[in-house]
């Protein structure tokens, strides 16, 4: 399948989004931009490492900014004479990372990172019942290398071709979210998120490039009886593996060549029981990315290739304050053709177990145990650390995650949670951390974030 | 005096007792009840299944059988009626439309339904738009909105 044409992918122009008239008059949206903007500005100026006592100081300002904010109530979007509906929405996240050793997105060690911004716009328009048209554009500030990601997130036309009580089919093309697991497709948004961080072991950070949206179509179906819910997702493009994170968490290091997607395959299967009490779904992909070399060995690598093919169970139970999570995935990596040493055929294992608790309207906590295995045959690193003298803690992580939210409003959410890890899995080679020999088994991590949506 | 007392004793132990052989009659007197309106000009539909239900209030099922779009009204997550039509009528939590909105809202794979600010709002706006659906407790309803059974 043949790439799309840039024009449909570039970024719209942002002004048209940023206006607050515009906002206002067509949207009804009560946000001051100025107020938006000077939030932006705040943080902006906040770059790099920030000694511990200004922590304070900073949450006080950012305390009284969600005070006067919560006063703002989102209005209803308008819809048009003709049938047609166009909503927008958006999304503002900043968080602050704070670990015992090892960085996570920045200077996290010494006195804590604010390197941390997720912000997201996104609108839809429905010119008919069975035609939509939507778009996302996010902006992202995640630590070294990640400074000012402007992307679009997706921007797809959605075409339902049969809709009926019980029956749904439709195909959606453009560049579309990939969906697997419970989590990935709306991973970026603080309030879709049980966590700050996302399970690790299956929504690794350092693999998000290419798991967040790929260029192609895909197809999807509903099926509703009395016993439950059963929907279907499966799709074809090429997803985003031009970046250094891709090559590093394939390669290890960044070689002088770049890596590069060729066509892959989503699909996820789901089933939904008395009205969502019982959540199961079945995700699998096969992701193809390349590696074009620069130099000749041995300056660099061969051409090789990386075929990637998770499969992913998940299971959900939810009751009125308690809801209970679980994923497990297998992750099969094939790669061939890139040299000695670093042609590999494993099979990783990952898996956590979460529970959520919903206290009332606003407070809720979550408690999760996280695992990480690179490679099953390999658990605790051993073999690695022997093959390619690496440590061999950088092959796992196990993580003890007890976190707390409480929801201000519709709007505003404040969240902190504190991890237990053992194990450097997840841990970015050269970006945060430029030699993985200072890289510490045993790391804590403190992390608190504040979310506005609308 | 005693005799007020007593009255009034005897009527407040006879709404106890009502209350716990009938709960719903004293809990929820019928006119307060949320129930699903639609605009009544343009929607003809009498009867909605379960299923359909739960499709046009998780956004799945966006037009009706003649291909008419659907709107959907709703009241903030956080409204006592929302909170009854949600847990009694469509069998789910609050907290569960709403995730299921935003990863709908998030991905780019569907829209949220209208929020309105009262119930004032939904009937007027469920009675204006056309194609329009909502809930509403049952003693607020008027000409322009009816009243739709589900199985």
């Amino acid at each position: 399948m043949t790439r799309l044409k840039p024009s449909l992918l570039s970024n719209p122009p942002l002004s048209t989004f940023f206006s607050s008239q515009t906002l206002y008059s067509h949207f009804k949206i009560n946000v001051p931009q100025t107020l938006l903007n000077v939030l932006i500005v705040v943080f902006e100026r906040h770059r790099g490492s920030f000694p511990l006592k200004h922590l304070l100081s900073k949450m006080f300002v950012i305390g009284v900014l969600i005070l006067v904010l919560s006063g703002f109530e989102v209005g209803p979007a308008r819809a048009f004479d003709l049938g047609s509906t166009v909503q927008a929405h958006g999304f503002l996240t900043q968080g602050y990372f704070l670990t015992t050793e090892n960085r996570i997105f920045g200077t996290s060690d010494e006195g804590g990172s604010f390197d941390y911004i997720e912000a997201g716009l996104n609108g839809s328009w429905a010119p008919m019942s069975d035609l939509r048209l939507a778009g996302q554009v996010l902006f992202r500030r995640a630590g070294k290398g990640h400074e000012h990601d402007v992307e679009l997130d997706f921007g797809l036309v959605d075409y339902t071709v049969l809709s009926t009580a019980d029956y749904r089919l439709g195909v959606r093309l453009g560049r579309v979210k990939i969906p697997f697991g419970f989590y990935n497709e709306t991973r970026d948004v603080l309030f879709t998120r049980p966590t700050i961080l996302l399970p690790q072991s299956i929504y690794a950070d350092a693999q998000r490039d290419l798991s967040l949206s790929a260029d192609g179509g895909l197809v999807y179906g509903e099926y509703q009886n009395n016993w439950g819910n059963l929907t279907f997702e499966l799709g074809m493009g090429i997803p985003r593996g031009k970046s250094v994170d891709t090559e590093l968490g394939i390669l290890g290091s960044d070689w002088p060549g770049r890596t590069d997607s060729k066509r892959s395959y989503v699909g996820r299967l789901g089933y939904d029981m008395l009205g969502g009490k019982y959540r199961v779904a079945l995700s699998s992909a096969w992701v193809d990315t390349r590696y074009q070399p620069d130099r000749l060995p041995p300056d660099d690598l061969s051409s090789g290739k990386d075929i990637f093919t998770p499969i992913i169970i998940s299971a959900q139970y939810n009751l009125e304050k308690l809801s209970l999570t679980t994923e497990y995935a297998l992750r099969s990596v094939k790669d061939s053709g890139f040299g000695e040493g670093f042609d590999k055929d494993i099979v990783g294992e990952s898996y956590y177990l979460q529970a959520e608790y919903r206290f009332d309207d606003h407070w809720q906590a979550v408690v999760r145990y996280d695992v990480f295995y690179s490679d099953r045959k390999d658990r605790n690193g051993r073999k690695f650390e022997a093959l390619f003298n690496s440590p061999a803690h950088t092959q796992f992580a196990k993580d003890w995650t007890i976190g707390i939210r409480y929801h201000l409003n519709q709007s505003f959410l404040v969240a902190a949670e504190y991890h237990a890890i053992d194990g450097t899995a997840w841990i970015v080679p050269l970006q945060d951390n430029a030699n993985l020999s200072t890289l510490n088994r045993y790391w804590n991590l403190f992390t608190l974030a504040v979310g506005y949506r609308f | 005096m005693i005799k007020r007392y007593l009255k009034r004793l005897i009527i407040v132990l006879a709404y106890y007792l009502i209350g716990v052989l009938f709960p719903c009659a004293v809990a929820m007197p019928a006119e307060n009840r949320p129930v699903v309106i639609v605009n009544s000009e343009t929607v003809s539909k009498l009867l909605l299944s379960q299923n359909a239900l739960s499709a046009i209030f998780g956004m799945r099922l966006r037009k009706w059988e003649d291909g008419s779009p659907i709107k959907v009204f709703v009241l903030p997550d956080d409204n006592l009626l929302h909170v009854e039509f949600s847990k009694y009528i469509l069998h789910v939590f609050p907290y569960q439309l709403r995730a299921a909105w935003d990863r709908l809202v998030f991905s780019g794979t569907g829209e949220e339904p209208v929020k309105v600010m009262s119930e004032q709002q939904m009937r007027d706006l469920v009675g204006s738009t056309p194609g329009a659906i909502g809930y509403l407790r049952g003693s607020m309803i008027d000409d322009t909105v009816k009243a739709i059974a589900f199985e």
